[in-house]
């Protein structure tokens, strides 16, 4: 048997890493191709963005642009609903599709012996989709029991009270991207078939990712699959404005009696992507106030007094600014004192942050990037949302070069700028009768909605 | 299509059985530490030992102090989590290259030296997360309780996964600090644990590492149990009816199957997957898409290792569907699976899904160091990971069919019924009403 070493071992110096460059093609179309072979990554994830923002829906079809990605697939003129999905799935392909502030998203896995199968199916669903009325009604009702089961959930609850407070309502983003009950209860196949005829090639993304040796033709694929879609000539333009709504300092609570814990969910402004300060200066931020157990809010909220499983804290970019965000549940009969509790730590200046936990958090972000980056589908995610957001594949090096010299003078700076922002916006779901003692806390006035 | 992943298996000379895959893609490496301690080794009165203990081994051990083992990871771009189940509980890491060493002493520690740490202090705090986590994750979110009703339905009063891992409030509030001192004992040793390595590194140097932090510990753990005996299909169709305040009325119908070492699983799970996992699934054609009397279907075969596994089919009824219609129609799906099998788009599809969807988790190192401590410890086959694809593709349609008729059928099924309604009127299990305050 050996014998116990006492003594901690030391740490070597990670070895050098940087993100994966990928190799770039222009498709005849406009679209922008990016290749990136990844030897023993079985499955190729391929994904697809196109400028379409929800802001340019027509008013009261809020949700249609979600729904007409999520039908693409629900017909087209060579196949019914029924034939796509058992095309697809005999092919092992697994097909996703989404909307964001930008646009529409689409993502595709599947093994390489069936890569040519899938961007057929995806391109004839991108350039003859239907939109059946059976199918779109019955996507329709599905999107409206999914936003009866937002509505029970007190997470997804509270981030949709949020929204609706925080953000002004003359601009799109104070409705959920997926619309609310009345817009999706009003959606038709027409409204859907619009937001389809507006697709353009032109400034959108696609991104594959994954070994390649079984597919040395995969750039000559997409080009005679995907480059061949002509679609809209013009792109869209950019997204609307995403203002703060004059009365968004204030607190809301959503009651649900009875509930044992307390969702709270708070959010002032924060950056985009662009910000001066760098983005991984806000990446540690968050690390550091709420990443972890033994981060600033858990170590007292959590580890402390036990009042929760743990509070999060973060950055969520736009196109242009974004959103500082705290949140978690804790314990019903301690909702005011936790929320008091929070706040102070939250308050704190930024000449109150440590050197030790800035450089912890800063070398925590750096270093997990190649094990966050290890698979194909992590790489082409970061691809393409880099590349929606205008910037470009040479950003995440970029950013944990800033981590390492990072000081917390800078982190410092950026916390004081949230700081000197405007204020809290604070929702709460969970039982009244805890609520006691909120508008004592210099949130603002204290409101309930049903 | 037989796979290739490198593997390389050992026990060190005090039973620690290591397995290691080696693999450059990027300068890092993840580490698994399988105990094969889950719900299913707890006995009555002190359900939640187990996962409590989950919780524990983050606050500190002999040399390391409370919070440092993950915080002193992640200062080194390290991860680390741990989960906790029915069978087993694992505690994972990911760490650049250069921090194995540390991640592998600071295991060490905690898995041979953790109880000079272990006090009342610890044990009241981490007590008070697991409350505040099971609200969070069963009690403040709709049907959270499913998985703990489907257990109580599906096996006997004394089978050991008649509870669910999150186990009894009032057990964790009398559980004394002899007791968390004594389960540690028990199961926390080197002839119960798998470390399993993926990574930037030679299972050289892994074995020289293992040895040189993992290989002092002592083993004082109690022998495993022995395998209860299997359990047959359910009789006599048990069900709950659940009234709460639900978004849509919803149906579970939960069947026993096969252990997951058995050969007849893999049909069975096969079975589940012609039913209703995937868009070309009957159920999933006939009542989504055609009838659309459900908004949602899904289907999960949970494989265990002791005896029995179980399945789950999950419904969520259209609103103003009568639920009752929902149920016949899904006995009749059960009925025609076991009478005629699966079509020919149902096995395609289904072999498909599994080729991609296991490829997709040995994709990243954190998942295949999983994958590959659960292929040692549960079928005690490191190379079972590079050999399942071919078992599933060697599975026919007519062990799909027999699967189905022999586990599958209606009157094999435990139904829960939620149905919706102001209150919850559950009878929910007395421990956890009689604790509802206790421990705070």
């Amino acid at each position: 048997m050996s014998a116990r070493t006492t003594e901690r071992p030391q740490v070597r110096p990670p070895g050098a890493w940087a993100f994966p460059e990928p190799d770039e093609h222009q498709l005849p179309n406009g679209l922008r191709l990016l290749v990136l072979d990844l030897p023993g990554q079985h499955v190729l994830s391929v994904r697809v963005a196109l400028t379409l923002p929800v802001s340019s829906e027509v008013p009261g079809t809020e949700g249609s642009t979600l729904l007409m990605a999520r039908a693409l697939d629900e017909g087209t003129a060579r196949h019914t609903s029924e034939e796509l999905a058992e095309l697809t799935e005999r092919h092992g392909i697994a097909w996703g599709a989404g909307a964001g502030e930008r646009g529409v998203h689409l993502g595709v896995e599947v093994t390489g012996r069936h890569l040519g199968t899938a961007l057929e199916v995806l391109t004839e669903c991108l350039a003859e989709a239907t939109f059946p009325d059976t199918e779109v009604a019955r996507l329709a009702r599905h999107r409206l029991a999914d936003i009866a089961h937002d509505d029970a959930d007190p997470g997804a609850r509270a981030s949709l009270q949020f929204v609706r407070t925080y953000f002004d309502e003359r601009d799109r983003p104070h409705t959920p991207l997926g619309g609310d009950r009345d817009s999706v209860a009003s959606l038709t196949p027409e409204h859907l078939r619009e937001r389809h005829a507006a697709l353009s090639p032109v400034g959108g993304t696609v991104v594959l990712v994954g070994d390649l040796s079984t597919t040395p033709d995969a750039v000559r694929t997409v080009a005679a699959t995907l480059g061949g879609w002509a679609g809209q000539a013009r792109p869209p333009g950019p997204p609307g404005p995403a203002r703060r709504a004059a009365t968004a300092g204030r607190v809301v609570l959503v009651p649900r009696p009875g509930l044992a814990q307390t969702e709270l969910y708070l959010g002032r402004p924060g950056p985009d992507r662009r910000t001066p300060h760098g983005w991984g200066t806000y990446q540690a931020l968050g690390m550091l106030l709420g990443g972890s157990p033994h981060a600033r809010i858990d170590r007292v909220l959590r580890e402390e007094r036990g009042w929760t499983y743990g509070v999060r804290a973060g950055f969520r970019p736009r196109a242009v600014g974004g959103l500082t965000v705290v949140g978690g549940s804790v314990r019903a009969d301690a909702t005011a004192p936790a929320l008091e509790e929070l706040l102070q730590i939250l308050s704190v200046p930024g000449a109150g942050l440590g050197e030790a936990e800035v450089r912890a958090a800063a070398d925590f972000v750096a270093r997990t990037a190649p094990g966050r980056y290890g698979t194909a589908d992590a790489v082409a995610d970061e691809l393409v949302a880099l590349l929606s957001d205008g910037l470009g594949p040479r950003t995440v090096t970029e950013t944990l070069e800033q981590l390492r010299t990072l000081t917390v003078e800078q982190v410092a700076a950026a916390w004081d700028e949230v700081l000197a922002g405007p204020p809290w916006t604070v929702v709460l779901v969970g039982d009244p009768g805890y609520a006691e003692g909120l508008a004592d806390l210099g949130l603002g006035p204290v409101s309930v909605v049903g | 299509m037989p796979l290739s992943y490198p593997v390389h298996a050992t026990t060190l000379p005090n039973g620690l059985r290591v397995v290691v895959s080696e693999d450059h893609a990027v300068p890092t490496v993840s580490l698994t530490l399988w105990v094969d301690v889950g719900s299913r080794h707890e006995v009555s009165g002190r359900t939640g030992l187990a996962h409590l203990f989950e919780h524990l081994m983050f606050q500190g051990s002999e040399l390391v102090a409370e919070g440092e083992h993950m915080s002193s990871l992640m200062a080194q771009g390290g991860r680390a989590n741990a989960t906790t189940s029915f069978d087993r509980t694992a505690y994972v890491e990911s760490v650049p290259t250069g921090a194995l060493e540390l991640a592998l002493w600071l295991e060490g520690d905690r898995h041979g030296h953790l109880l000079p740490a272990l006090t009342q202090e610890n044990l009241d705090n981490q007590r008070d997360v697991v409350v505040e986590e099971k609200r969070q994750r069963y009690d403040t979110v709709p049907y959270g309780s499913a998985l703990e009703h489907a257990c109580r339905l599906v096996f006997p009063e004394d089978h050991p996964y008649h509870h669910t891992t999150i186990g009894s409030m009032a057990d964790l509030a009398a559980a004394t600090l002899d007791d968390t001192h004594a389960f540690f004992r028990a199961h926390y040793g080197p002839t119960t644990t798998v470390l399993s390595v993926v990574g930037d590194v030679s299972p050289t140097e892994v074995l020289a590492l293992a040895d040189r932090h993992l290989g002092h510990l002592q083993d004082a753990t109690v022998p495993r149990p022995g395998r209860t005996a299997p359990l047959p299909p359910l009789a006599g169709t048990p069900s709950l009816d659940v009234v709460d305040d639900v978004p849509s009325e919803r149906l579970y119908l939960c069947f026993r199957l096969p252990a997951v070492t058995d050969p007849a699983f893999l049909p069975c799970a096969m079975a589940m997957d012609a039913l209703a996992s995937l868009s070309v699934s009957r159920l999933q054609l006939r009542l989504l898409r055609r009838e659309e009397s459900v908004s949602g279907v899904s289907a999960s075969a949970l494989g265990l290792v002791d005896g029995t596994s179980m399945g789950l089919l999950v419904l969520d009824v259209s609103d103003g569907v009568d639920p009752a219609l929902v149920e016949t129609a899904v006995h009749e799906e059960l009925v025609a699976l076991g009478r005629e099998g699966p079509s020919e788009a149902e096995l395609e599809a289904s072999r498909a899904d599994t080729e991609r969807s296991w490829l997709e988790a040995l994709a990243g190192f954190d998942e295949r160091a999983d994958l590959l401590a659960r292929a040692t410890a549960v079928f005690g086959d490191p190379e079972q990971v590079n050999r399942y694809l071919d078992d599933v593709v060697a599975v026919t349609a007519d062990q799909v069919r027999e699967a189905a008729a022999h586990w599958l059928q209606p009157g094999a099924a435990a139904t829960i019924r939620y149905r919706r309604g102001a209150t919850a009127s559950t009878p929910l299990p007395d421990e956890v009403l009689a604790t509802a305050g206790a421990v705070r």
